[in-house]
């Protein structure tokens, strides 16, 4: 028991030390988009960028998907969570126009949430009345996609991982002594 | 000052036996105002905070800390709030999903609650003193019913904190229909207070004298008609449940039959918290009764979109027209195409839904982020409907397990009272187990354990019972 549980807690240390990715940069524009110069896209927010285009779900969230394991540079995929579209509010900026929001994350590490706002029907049709135009670079879109990226300190994923080891410890030996009693 | 360190012991006793009435009794009046919840501080907070303040003096001064040293209760606590830290840590700096303000103030209000246990322990050391809290308790429960019935046949006045508006502390009155909360802001709060007063009433009534049991009985038969009047199903299950446990730990199984010809002729007999039950069947379970079709094209089209409160608007109505029912047609009038018509049968689906559809999935969410730790407390929001899940989510797997601890150490102290020679001892650690198990039922569909004043009185009441076996 002792050894399964010194191997976990080396494995889980390389795991949280292991190089991630360093910023909103390490991830690619969308095929044939426009990067947002709106404000709240660029610089305002740390580690957002947006980008509008042509492209719907089904292409977005698994080109994102691959380039965020690529970006992680761990040989298995991470994590997909699909959260309500109001979500983003917190997780993206306020306010965010948006129709679907999904996360990718390595527990414990970084998490990359992709907000899309798709308000055309790929035919070019609006999907409810009063849709905005998606207007940048004198084009119109059909689709906005924002990403943002939320990483950890080092030192953080250090102390973070001696709590949880010595938690592990604490919580066997009191359970322990729990039982006895 | 010399005065205040000399009598301390009693101060802490008046104090603490104050808190046992003002706790439950004082609506949820808000003092201070946090920026970012509606969860705001109250005079109660104060008064524990004080409370707790005098009793760690009190420690230093008696030089005693072996509750939290050697005692395995004090030490599971311990680990409890430590991985609680740890979790609110890696929430702000890791996973960035606390509001690092809310977070601390979620963390320091379930310490605030959990203290009571050892505060009162220490402080509840006689008979007498014991006595003295069961009375006020008793008088307590009196002053509630009074207040809930006052609600529904005189207009008495309502504090809610149901929702961001009422929260503000507005005296509101019930409106046809609505449940009653007593002194407790929310009617599901009452309905757990009621079901451990339920549970002591009934164990205690095996303990004491002929002369006590008539008031007894008076005053469970008033808090089972209020418990009926809450209309909360999952309490109205858990004190059942609860109920049978009591009986079975209190080593009187042969009034089992009677409780069950109760519960089933309640369950019956024609009022809100049955026509829930059934709703809970037929809408829940089985997914029948009619449904809402939508007034035209537009809205039935407009519920199809992934947020069915856009426009749609594809031929006549004006954009700004209104999505909703007319309310002369009897249904709701923020009734969504697919919900059901009927109203008692809208409140129940949306109950369950908000809870399977939002709640749920965002714990459950915050548990996959980080299994050890969660996200930390508050990541959630204000309420996730089932403490199981919650604790998952917030805390993760170590701080459930931390907790679990705590449960687990409590029960094993308290279970050795059911085998006291003392017959108070005995039927009140019969009651107080009993109160654990209808805790862990309403946690199904309640944070019960994050409800400020049911859950303070649970962690009294079980202090009270380890202060009554330590010091037999």
């Amino acid at each position: 028991m002792n050894k399964i549980f010194k191997t976990f807690a080396v494995i889980l240390l390389i795991y949280m030390l292991w190089p991630g990715s360093k910023g909103i940069s390490d991830f690619k524009p969308l095929p044939d988009s426009a990067k947002s110069t709106l404000s709240g896209d660029t610089v305002q927010i740390p580690n957002v960028s947006a980008y509008f285009s042509y492209q719907f779900r089904n292409f977005v969230i698994p080109f994102y998907y691959k380039n965020f394991q690529e970006a992680s540079h761990f040989p298995f995929p991470p994590l997909k969570l699909n959260h309500p579209p109001e979500y983003s509010w917190t997780v993206i900026k306020k306010p965010t126009d948006t129709t679907y929001l999904e996360e990718f994350i390595y527990p414990l590490r970084d998490s990359l949430y992709i907000n899309g706002f798709e308000n055309h029907h790929p035919d070019g049709s609006k999907v409810f009345y009063g849709s905005p135009e998606l207007r940048e670079d004198g084009k119109l879109w059909y689709t906005k996609t924002t990403l943002r990226l939320y990483t950890s300190n080092i030192l953080v994923r250090i102390l973070v991982w001696f709590g949880i080891v010595f938690s592990f410890i604490y919580i066997s030996k009191l359970g322990r002594s729990i039982l006895k009693e | 000052m010399n005065w205040l360190k000399n009598n301390l012991d009693r101060v802490l006793y008046i104090l603490t036996l104050f808190l046992f009435a003002f706790i439950p009794l004082y609506p949820k009046f808000p003092l201070l105002n946090i920026s970012g919840t509606y969860v705001a501080v109250r005079l109660e907070d104060l008064l524990i905070g004080l409370t707790l303040a005098l009793w760690i003096w009190y420690l230093i001064i008696n030089k005693n800390f072996s509750f939290f040293t050697k005692d395995n209760i004090g030490r599971s606590f311990i680990l409890f709030f430590a991985i609680g830290c740890l979790s609110l840590f890696s929430g702000i700096f890791l996973t960035h999903s606390v509001v690092p303000h809310l977070g601390l103030l979620h963390l320091f209000r379930r310490i605030e609650f959990m203290l009571l246990l050892p505060v009162i322990a220490t402080v509840f050391t006689t008979r007498k003193r014991f006595m003295t809290a069961l009375m006020v308790l008793v008088m307590t429960l009196a002053a509630v019913n009074i207040f809930a019935l006052g609600q529904k046949y005189l207009d008495w006045p309502v504090i809610s904190t149901t929702n961001s508006e009422f929260a503000k502390g507005l005296p509101l009155k019930l409106t046809p229909g609505a449940r009653v909360n007593s002194t407790f802001a929310g009617h599901y709060d009452l309905a757990v207070f009621l079901d451990m007063a339920l549970i002591l009433l009934t164990t205690l009534i095996f303990a004491f004298r002929k002369l006590i049991k008539p008031m007894f009985l008076i005053l469970g038969v008033v808090s089972t008609l209020v418990l009926v009047m809450t209309a909360a199903r999952v309490s109205f299950i858990a004190a059942f449940v609860g109920l049978i446990a009591a009986l079975i730990l209190s080593k009187k199984k042969k009034y089992l039959l009677l409780l069950v010809i109760i519960a089933m002729a309640i369950a019956v007999y024609p009022s809100q918290l049955r026509d829930r039950f059934i709703s809970t069947v037929t809408i829940n379970l089985l997914d029948l009764g009619q449904r809402y079709e939508g007034r035209n094209l537009n809205q039935q089209l407009e519920n199809k979109l992934n947020i069915p409160t856009l426009y749609y608007r594809i031929s006549s109505r004006s954009a700004t027209g209104a999505s909703f029912a007319s309310p002369t047609a009897g249904i709701p009038i923020d009734i969504a195409p697919g919900e059901p018509i009927n109203v008692t049968d809208l409140g129940v689906y949306r109950s369950f839904e908000i809870r399977l559809n939002i709640e749920w999935p965002r714990a459950v969410n915050a548990f996959l982020k980080n299994p050890f730790l969660g996200t930390g407390y508050a990541s959630l929001g204000i309420a996730t409907d089932n403490d199981f899940l919650r604790s998952l989510g917030e805390v993760g797997i170590l701080g459930t397990t931390a907790f679990i601890l705590v449960l687990l150490s409590i029960w094993k102290t308290i279970y050795k009272g059911i085998k006291s020679d003392e017959k108070i001892i005995r039927f009140f650690s019969a009651g107080s187990l009993s109160i654990i198990i209808v805790f862990l039922i309403n946690s199904v569909f309640i944070d019960v354990f994050e409800a400020s004043k049911v859950a303070a009185l649970l962690w009294m009441i079980l202090g009270l019972n380890i202060g009554l076996i330590r010091n037999k």
